[in-house]
């Protein structure tokens, strides 16, 4: 697809005077806060999807609300449209900028505001780093529970957006589950206090419908995070498999054995290749697949749940099973696979990273079926994703100073995500639909669906100013998608379970 | 990341080098996570991903203006983006052909140019720039608040162990350590006395180059390189010296990319990879002796160890020294945010004074959080930018290692 | 299972049918729920033979069911897999429906400890105002294609769409569960209950009612043990969760006093609050939710939750205040759910006033 913003497909968008825009812009904030010059600009015209690139027409790099709040006054009075960015490595193209609005930058709030350990929670600014949160209640014994594997570079503001999740969520939750309340500016540059520090609020549960919304509905600019106390025990075994689908099997085994794991991850060959040559995690290069599952806890609860998934693990055909021996060792295990993805690197000049999940009983024919486009499309797919949450992460191979290869990748994206749908499954887990699957939603909602969506959209947003042309497609671009994927009702893989 | 490079710049080897680079970045943006100025300004301008962008856009044929080149000139090369950047890009080799590109293009302010020609033409040459630190130490109550600080008191300094032994190596002497701080080099030759091992000085060598390479002449720090290699050579090839250790970490990171740096020349090339390969950290030199007992400290000091940029990401030594003090009976403190820069990073205190005071109150105040006896480094330049804000002791670690020989 | 059916049609077509006569609609599962929220006019549009569970595979932690389908079954089919509702609903009557629990949104004790109703919302068919019906969410345990709108429909009072089928995780049941009790003050009480959560202890539930501090923990058999061995206190009965959950105890049934819900942050002290309200108060979710019966009016008694940093309903009363029995909205947030209320339901057909008078 053209990612390029298309008036016919995503609505008009009114022009506006850039010199009429700067000078308002420059009468609330101060100059140095907008960026303007090519030079500047350029280097913001993508976000961790670098193979969409467009150049905003102006940056905004606020350092307080009050001047977040003022912008996005101007940006409302002029019907200018504003695109929010955080710290810029969401990967499906949700902080794309567009020529013709304004990327409202929020990485210079970064404040930690205030711990509150009776009541274990944290208020932060938008721009604060997930990992920084963790680091900087640590030595109370708390921690901030979802931890997506950019934790260490990802904003929270944009975690809110995407509702970010992460190697721990299958037993702790998404960042909707992990948040009490929003300090949210409308596109009116209104500021809104949704959710609360108690446990529910009235009225509809505003904190539910933002978190995820991908800046399309509002502004976060501030965050009451929870922590958690940082668990007795945790401990994580490797299983070691020469066989994918073994791997993908043993995975609904660990479930249906009673077992809830705090992270229950799988990687296959490649992305296990890619990760060892970055940090000497300790994975076995021959291996085709390994699964981390991590149990945290009570220490003999921990221990004992470490046997019983070492014998699952065993039944399932694993060859080997490890466990981490200690504190370090637990880390290295994690660390290699959360640096997976950009390690991939190491192979391959580009990546594209898709995110469909599924039932986790589909996972072995899935995977089984990716590898088999993966042959027909040639290019090559790694694997590392979170196998407790069926959430994959397959990642396709490619060579943009290739001509046609993106194209290609992207050709082939578009059939897994059509492969995890008819899996019983969705065309995103936790990376959001951004601008990158915005045709895939017409394949996952239809018409009323998609129609609800926008109602909902201009109860926070009536001029469709903030983030237009992502998350949600229009009808227009429903009908010109839909016209290319006609499927003569056959359906591909039929071998896989269907709803 | 895709490229689009152009033909002619593709047919130069750096082009080629800059391409291979930025092919290897997947704009993740992890790096700027451990970035000290994106860290402190949050622009994705003054963050390692940001900065490999804007030299993409140079060598692609964008603009290259003053806004670039003061972006490039808050980088502090500290590499720690490098240890971060799982996709292994060698961020330090396409900023360096970047910030050559940029600073051919864009003419900085005069008093810029004068203040980085001085700086690039006293400090790296010992029997100019110790005179005038002398002067300077001699008439410090004199001068004005602002030079004073930059000018620390002169120092007294013992005599070398002058006992002869069969394992012989070189000791680097740098340049403005030389003037500065002459007993780290003492303590060193010393420490190493007393593991068996004899200390070599050439009077012919000079700076490392490292100091010119980065401010103002990637040619002159070059050059400097051959130089040292002429100068250590004899005594590499005909005296049986089996290392050449540095007690300055900047200068040993500089020193084992001699290598690369000299690849392309064929009279240098195989000298350049031997000189590499043979330079070492003092604390490399250190741990790897078999006597190391000989050293064992009578006192439980309470120390905080800096490690340098250059040691823990330019050279990949991490926990060496740390290891080493606490072998030896120190007490060492933990350091919160120990992989971030203090700020010093070559001639950045002075040139990007206010970045450099912020990053050094940080790290001033994650070292003396836990009140240690003293601070620990290992390389002059950090060594000298702590003392200017903290009562605590400063001292490199082997000076403290030195003292505590019983 | 006997007595299942799908009457999604059949729902869309009377609701279609109001739609076109311009008739407000109550919406009734089990009828349980009744007397909580706002006071609605209009004709019955009933859920509940609507039911019955559509798909539940234990290994998949997910259950889809039909709003109809009474919350007891799905207890009683979960229970037979070695599963649980982690939120623990109360039924409030026999005829409990999972409609009724999604729209009140309501959450047991366990919902300090493992997430609230809304925590456990992986997707919802809903019929909305215009009578079209709508797939949101999915089965699976992530999704963030659209906006989260299954999630909004819990605790929404029936007044966004009716909700016609629902998935939910599950969790694998605990082992064993053991009860504790402690003769504590309320202020003592809170605070033991809050230390405990840093502790390496499996807890599961902290009430309080009484003079006496009711702690649960579940876990493997010998963990508990260990754990009750540690932390002393006496035996407690383990009908004291299902007596607060359902609101049966003496502390409900003892008088007729209006009862109010009073939703505050954990660390709340307690006894601040019961004497700001004069009234002894029954506290759950380890202090985080206070049932306090009094006369003090809606004002007072909404001013003594603000300060707090939390809200009051008014859960249970003969009569309702002028304002409603919810703590009223900030103007900004009001406009919102205004037009969160015209994009799902513009006629106002479904459960008008239920939640605010508005909407």
């Amino acid at each position: 697809m053209s990612y390029k913003y298309d008036p016919q497909l995503d609505g008009e968008i009114r022009p506006v005077s850039r010199p009429v825009l700067l000078q308002s812009l420059t009468a609330v904030i101060p100059a140095a806060a907008i960026l303007h010059s090519e030079e500047q600009l350029k280097p913001y015209e993508c976000d961790g999807l670098s193979a969409y690139r467009v150049t905003p027409m102006l940056v905004v790099l606020p350092e307080t609300v009050e001047q977040t709040g003022a912008v996005l006054k101007v940006c409302h009075r002029l019907k200018v449209p504003v695109v929010a960015r955080g710290a810029g490595t969401g990967l499906s193209g949700g902080a794309l900028p567009l020529q013709q609005g304004v990327l409202l930058v929020l990485s210079k709030l970064n404040e930690i505001l205030h711990i509150d350990l009776e009541n274990r929670t944290a208020v932060v600014q938008p721009g604060v780093r997930n990992l920084a949160i963790s680091e900087a209640v640590a030595p109370h014994g708390l921690y901030y529970a979802p931890d997506p594997s950019s934790q260490i570079a990802c904003s929270i503001g944009g975690n809110v957006a995407e509702n970010a999740g992460g190697v721990h969520c299958l037993k702790y939750g998404l960042t909707v589950h992990n948040i009490l309340k929003l300090n949210m500016l409308t596109i009116e540059g209104e500021l809104l206090t949704i959710g609360s520090d108690a446990f529910d609020t009235p009225g509809f549960d505003l904190p539910a419908l933002v978190t995820g919304s991908e800046g399309m509905l509002g502004i976060i600019v501030e965050i009451t995070v929870k922590l958690l106390p940082r668990p007795q025990a945790a401990k994580v075994l490797m299983g070691v498999f020469d066989d994918v689908q073994k791997a993908g099997n043993a995975v609904g085994a660990i479930i249906a054995g009673g077992i809830l794991p705090a992270g229950l991850e799988m990687m296959d060959n490649l992305a296990i290749r890619a990760a060892e040559d970055f940090i000497q995690a300790g994975y076995p290069r021959e291996a085709e697949a390994i699964l981390l599952c991590e149990l945290d806890g009570i220490a003999e609860d921990v221990d004992s749940g470490v046997e019983k998934v070492g014998g699952i693990l065993r039944d399932a055909g694993a060859t080997e099973t490890r466990i981490a021996r200690d504190e370090n060792q637990r880390k290295l295990f994690w660390a290699g696979r959360k640096s997976a993805f950009p390690a991939v690197g190491r192979l391959y000049p580009d990546y594209y990273c898709m995110d469909g999940t599924i039932p986790r009983r589909q996972l072995a024919a899935v995977l089984h079926a990716m590898g088999e486009l993966s042959a027909q499309y040639q290019l090559p797919i790694a694997n590392v994703f979170h196998a407790g949450d069926g959430n994959l992460h397959p990642l396709i191979l490619f060579d943009a100073n290739k001509p046609g290869e993106l194209e290609k990748a992207e050709a082939l994206g578009g059939k897994i995500l059509q492969l995890c749908i008819e899996a019983g499954g969705t065309i995103t887990g936790e990376h959001g639909v951004g601008r990158e699957k915005i045709n895939h939603m017409c394949l996952q909602f239809n018409t009323e669906e998609i129609r609800q969506f926008h109602a909902v959209k201009r109860a926070f947003d009536r001029e469709q100013l903030l983030n237009p042309g992502k998350n949600i497609p229009t009808l227009a671009r429903c009908a010109e998608f839909g016209a290319m994927h006609v499927h003569n009702g056959e359906l591909p893989f039929p071998e896989l379970e269907r709803f | 990341m895709q490229t689009n490079l152009p033909q002619a710049l593709l047919l130069t080897p750096e082009g080629r080098e800059a391409d291979r680079i930025l092919r290897s970045c997947v704009h993740c943006g992890f790096c700027n996570a451990t970035c000290p100025t994106y860290q402190l300004l949050g622009d994705e301008l003054d963050g390692p991903r940001g900065r490999i962008y804007q030299i993409k856009n140079v060598l692609e044929g964008g603009r290259a203006g003053a806004e670039t080149q003061l972006h490039l000139d808050r980088c502090l090369s500290c590499q720690a983006c490098e240890t971060t950047c799982p996709s292994g890009v060698e961020y330090h080799k396409l900023l360096n052909i970047g910030r050559a590109v940029v600073d051919s293009r864009v003419a900085r302010p005069p008093s810029r140019r004068w203040l980085r020609w001085l700086l690039g033409a006293v400090l790296p040459r010992r029997r100019l720039f110790t005179p005038l630190l002398r002067a300077g130490q001699l008439f410090r109550p004199l001068l004005p608040a602002g030079l004073k600080n930059k000018v620390p008191r002169r120092e007294k300094s013992g005599p070398l162990p002058q006992t002869r032994h069969r394992q012989k190596i070189i000791l680097a002497g740098g340049c403005v350590q030389a003037g500065l701080a002459p007993g780290i080099n003492i303590a060193a030759a010393r420490v190493l006395d007393r593991l068996g091992i004899e200390t070599l000085q050439v009077r012919e060598e000079s700076c490392c180059g490292a100091l010119n390479y980065h401010l103002d002449s990637q040619d002159r720090g070059i050059a400097l390189a051959r130089r040292n290699i002429d100068a250590w050579w004899p005594y590499i090839e005909n005296h049986g010296a089996t290392a050449i250790a540095s007690s300055a970490s900047g200068c040993g990171a500089f020193i084992k990319q001699y290598a690369e740096l000299l690849a392309h020349e064929p009279d240098y090339a195989d000298k350049a990879r031997r000189v590499s390969a043979l330079c070492k950290d003092i604390s490399e030199i250190v741990s790897a002796a078999p006597r190391l007992q000989a050293l064992r400290a009578k006192t439980g000091t309470k120390v905080a160890f800096h490690s340098p940029c250059t040691l823990q990401h330019g050279q990949k030594i991490t926990g060496l020294v740390e290891g080493l003090l606490q072998q030896l009976g120190f007490q060492l403190t933990a350091v919160r945010d120990s992989h971030l820069c203090c700020g010093s990073a070559g001639t950045y205190s002075i040139l990007q004074a206010d970045l450099s005071a912020r990053l050094r109150a940080d790290k001033v105040a994650a070292l003396t959080a836990e009140q240690p006896d003293l601070i620990a480094t290992a390389n002059i330049g950090c060594l000298m930018h702590l003392r200017t804000s903290t009562d605590t002791t400063v001292r490199h670690w082997i000076e403290v290692v030195a003292e505590g020989m019983v | 299972m006997e007595g299942d059916q799908d009457q999604s049609r059949l729902l869309q077509n009377q609701l279609q049918q109001a739609l076109g006569e311009g008739r407000a609609l109550r919406i009734a599962g089990g009828d349980s729920k009744r007397f909580y929220g706002n006071r609605v006019d209009g004709e019955i549009l009933s859920t509940r033979q609507h039911r019955g569970i559509i798909a539940y595979e234990p290994s998949e932690l997910v259950l889809t069911a039909r709003a109809g389908t009474p919350l007891r079954d799905i207890e009683a089919a979960v229970a037979a897999s070695g599963q649980m509702l982690g939120f623990e609903p109360p039924h409030f009557g026999a005829g409990a429906t999972l409609g009724g629990a999604v729209a009140s949104g309501l959450s047991g004790p366990r919902r300090a400890y493992s997430g609230a109703l809304r925590d456990f919302v992986l997707g919802a068919k809903v019929l909305n105002g215009r009578g079209e019906i709508l797939q949101f969410g999915g089965q699976v345990m992530k999704n963030v294609a659209g906006y989260d709108i299954a999630r909004l429909m819990a605790g929404s009072l029936g007044c966004l769409g009716v909700i016609l089928e629902v998935s939910l995780k599950l969790l694998p049941r605990p082992e064993a569960e053991q009860t504790l009790c402690f003769a504590l003050n309320s202020r003592a009480a809170a605070a033991k209950a809050n230390r405990l959560l840093t502790q390496a202890v499996p807890l599961s539930g902290a009430c309080y009612s009484d003079g006496q501090l009711f702690i649960r923990l579940s876990g493997a058999g010998e963990t508990l043990a260990r754990c009750a061995q540690t932390l002393g206190g006496d035996g407690g009965d383990s009908d004291i969760w299902a007596a607060v959950k359902e609101q049966t105890g003496d502390f409900f049934s003892a008088s007729d006093l209006p009862l109010w819900r009073l939703s505050v942050p954990p660390a709340t002290d307690p006894a601040a609050l019961s004497a700001a309200a004069a009234a002894a108060t029954l506290w759950d979710w380890g202090g985080a939710l206070h049932w306090i019966k009094t006369r003090l009016a809606a004002d007072e008694m909404r001013a003594i939750a603000a300060t707090a940093g939390g809200h009051a309903t008014l859960f249970r009363s003969a009569q309702a205040p002028g304002d409603g029995v919810f703590q009223p909205l900030l103007p900004g947030l009001k406009k919102i759910h205004g037009n969160l209320k015209q994009a799902m339901d513009p006629h106002r057909l479904l459960n008008p006033g239920r939640m605010y008078a508005d909407f």
